[in-house]
């Protein structure tokens, strides 16, 4: 952890470039080196040898949506975490290890009571949560 | 440039040479030019070595798998098979380059170009030694785990672009079981940035150095386990099996990449295989001790490194060795499994092990097990 | 020098990304340029020297939110549904088409030059100099310093919200108990997503 140059930051924007040349480079000979003669059958999706029926592009269960709200609120938490994680060797160091401890312990309890919530009613359950709203 | 393979370099004779000439012929200070091609090039030996060692993968995968079921596997290009990756390679920069007519064509291009992007951003970060790591950032482990999560992106558009029924499952249950992994595998590294008490990789793997029981797997239980959900959270974040769910044979087909041929296919195994060996390069420098050797030998010159290079090789691969081992020996899981262990066990444990560690911390002065252990009860102030 | 290419390679991925997001009328291909935005603006934030606010905006946006955004637009089932609901808002003048995109951005431009003009006293005030430019100080420790004394409070409150937030998502987005009569059982074995459980 010391003063760094703007200049660190060169080699991810080196590896950007180097992502895409990598990507353009790989078409660019697919592209000469393979035979391309479009048209018949093997542009169509596969479904097991069946004709496609309509286009996948249907309405989607709601329950990787729920899975997504409920990362987000977890991966904010844990954004927030992260720097007082980052000092808590230090601040240990000074003597001030129980202070930290409280309110790292603190803010963790916040995020076990919304596990513990989420769980308690069925929000984690992949397919419970669809059938218990059948069933009922 | 300092912490960074350029400023490594560019301590070395010719180099400054190089900086000064350069920067009296050109009218300005050249470093920053300079350290810009040293960038480049490491990038693009890197770059060009985990391509290797992921084209290597696919073959230890099929000589590994071969060995468990007691086959012989490819041993028809060169010897031992070993050219195999280069006939692949051929084999798919040939193969014609179908793209569904009903697809949609820009999103088709991109997702292979995302997944791969993810997957490449992180090598900036991977300390392969000392100093061979190109950039130690302030934000280092953070870094990786942000950029790695454009690969989910990737693998989505995958399955959405292709307008198949198959790829559109295979890229959703994808996206979900990413995100939902990236959870424990968070609070694993929380816990590690708890005891290192910074995030650059640097710090972490430099409070490691020694003998093995200073790594942090053996720091205490809580790191111990925590070691078992870091892995088995990035078996999931890589969709290998027993994980694979995105890619399933048996009830996908192949999954997100169904549709995809040639070359676009193998850029989505490549990148699949390169993210293996970076996230077990991950795991290797948060728990396993890193490049470090038990002594130091020759620290800071081009030998030195090259050795601390062999050993983070040499630890990574043995984690790559039990990742092929898992995925040959566990059947996949149910997808309703897949959602409760990362929610129901894993996440709860890493909270678990977050909580434990925060208090070892406080109460034992932040010591390892072997140090209370065994140099007596001269040191474990505070607590008991 | 790496500077001033960051911030402009940063600040074109921005423009251009924002004007095809507004231009293209495919809702996932406007998601995408999204993305190209988001990475756009953590470029920003790292030739300001935030390497952790960037990293966030990495984490939190591109690996977060733009998922979520695509399982939104899943949702509705993407393409399709989508073209139908352009044909509607072309009804309406000025909807829904490229010209009210050209126009809102002509106007929001013309605006954010008068807004420029009339305060640009301030941005001259606001010279950088080559020192903050060049060395940054290590941001993560000063964040998590700040964060444990003097908004500690606010720190802990943003648990407590982002617990009413958790909660909250969980009731929106649970099947509700009585479901409407068009959302039978029957209807939903067709609709689901294939890979159901038929026990």
């Amino acid at each position: 952890m010391s003063n760094q140059s703007l200049n660190a930051f060169m080699p991810i924007i080196v590896m950007m470039v180097l992502a895409a040349a990598l990507y353009g480079a790989a078409l660019l000979v697919a592209h000469l080196l393979s035979p391309s003669k479009p048209g018949g059958n093997k542009d169509l999706p596969y479904e097991c040898g069946e004709e496609p029926v309509g286009s996948a592009w249907s309405m989607f269960n709601v329950r990787f949506y729920v899975v997504g709200l409920i990362f987000i609120i977890f991966d904010v938490e844990s954004v927030l975490m992260f720097p007082v994680a980052s000092i808590f060797k230090k601040m240990n160091e000074m003597g001030e290890g129980t202070y930290i401890l409280i309110i790292f312990l603190s803010f963790i309890s916040v995020l076990l009571e919304g596990i513990a919530y989420c769980w308690k009613k069925g929000d984690l359950d992949w397919v419970k949560s669809y059938k218990r709203s059948v069933d009922s | 440039m300092e912490n960074t393979i350029a400023g490594y370099f560019l301590e070395f004779e010719p180099l400054q040479y190089l900086v000064q000439n350069s920067s009296a012929f050109f009218g300005f200070d050249t470093t920053a030019l300079i350290g810009f091609l040293i960038f480049f090039i490491f990038g693009i030996v890197f770059l060009g070595f985990l391509a290797t060692v992921g084209g290597f993968g696919t073959i230890a995968e099929r000589k590994i798998s071969a060995d468990l079921q007691a086959r012989i596997g490819p041993n028809r290009v060169g010897p031992y098979g070993a050219f195999q990756l280069i006939a692949d390679g051929i084999k798919m920069l040939s193969k014609e380059d179908i793209m569904p007519r009903s697809a949609d064509k820009f999103l088709y291009y991109l997702a292979p170009f995302l997944s791969l992007f993810g997957v490449v951003c992180t090598i900036a970060v991977i300390p392969f030694s000392g100093d061979f790591i190109m950039a130690d950032l302030n934000v280092g482990v953070f870094y990786a785990l942000a950029i790695s999560s454009i690969v989910g992106v990737g693998i989505f558009l995958g399955g959405y672009a292709s307008n198949s029924k198959w790829s559109l499952l295979g890229g959703m249950r994808g996206a979900a079981q990413i995100i939902s992994y990236e959870i424990p595998v968070t609070l694993c590294i929380m816990m590690i940035v708890v005891l290192a008490g910074g995030i650059s990789f640097g710090t972490i793997i430099d409070q490691q150095a020694g003998m093995p029981w200073n790594w942090y797997i053996f720091h205490n239980p809580f790191t111990f386990i925590g070691f078992f959900i870091f892995f088995i959270s990035n078996l999931a974040e890589t969709n290998r099996a027993p994980f694979d769910l995105p890619e399933a044979e048996s009830e996908l087909v192949s999954g997100y990449h169904t549709e995809y041929t040639g070359i676009r296919f193998g850029l989505f195994a490549l990148a699949e295989y390169i993210e293996i060996f970076v996230v077990n390069g991950i795991a290797v420098s948060l728990f396993l001790g890193g490049y470090h050797l038990p002594f130091d030998f020759l620290e800071g010159t081009i030998p030195g490194n090259l050795l601390q290079f062999g050993t983070f090789f040499i630890k990574t691969c043995v984690l790559y060795y039990v990742v092929i081992w898992i995925r040959w020996t566990f059947p996949r899981l149910r997808v309703d499994h897949l959602m409760s262990l990362c929610w129901k066990y894993l996440t709860p444990i890493a909270i678990f092990n977050l909580v434990g560690v925060a208090i070892w911390m406080v109460c034992f002065d932040g010591q390892s097990m072997f140090d209370l252990l065994f140099s007596g009860s001269s040191h474990s102030g505070g607590g008991h | 020098m790496f500077s001033d290419i960051l911030f402009l390679s940063a600040s074109a991925l921005i423009i251009g990304s924002c004007v095809l997001m507004m231009w293209t009328k495919n809702l996932m291909h406007s998601c995408i340029y999204l993305l190209g935005v988001l990475i756009g603006v953590a470029g920003l934030y790292l030739t300001l020297g935030a390497d952790f606010v960037a990293a966030t905006q990495v984490m939190v946006y591109v690996g977060g939110v733009v998922i979520l955004m695509l399982f939104a637009i899943m949702l509705t089932g993407g393409k399709d549904f989508q073209s139908k609901t352009q044909k509607i808002l072309g009804l309406l003048p000025l909807m829904g088409s490229k010209y009210t995109f050209m126009w809102g951005t002509a106007t929001a431009m013309v605006f954010g030059f008068c807004q420029i003009y009339f305060f640009r006293h301030l941005f001259t005030s606001l010279e950088l100099n080559e020192t903050t430019s060049n060395q940054y100080a290590p941001t993560v420790e000063k964040l998590g310093e700040l964060l444990i004394t003097d908004h500690v409070v606010a720190f802990e409150i943003s648990s407590v919200l982002l617990l009413g937030a958790l909660v909250g998502a969980a009731i929106i987005a649970r099947p509700r108990k009585e479901r409407p009569a068009f959302l039978e059982p029957v209807d939903d074995h067709h609709h689901d997503d294939h890979e159901e459980d038929h026990h």
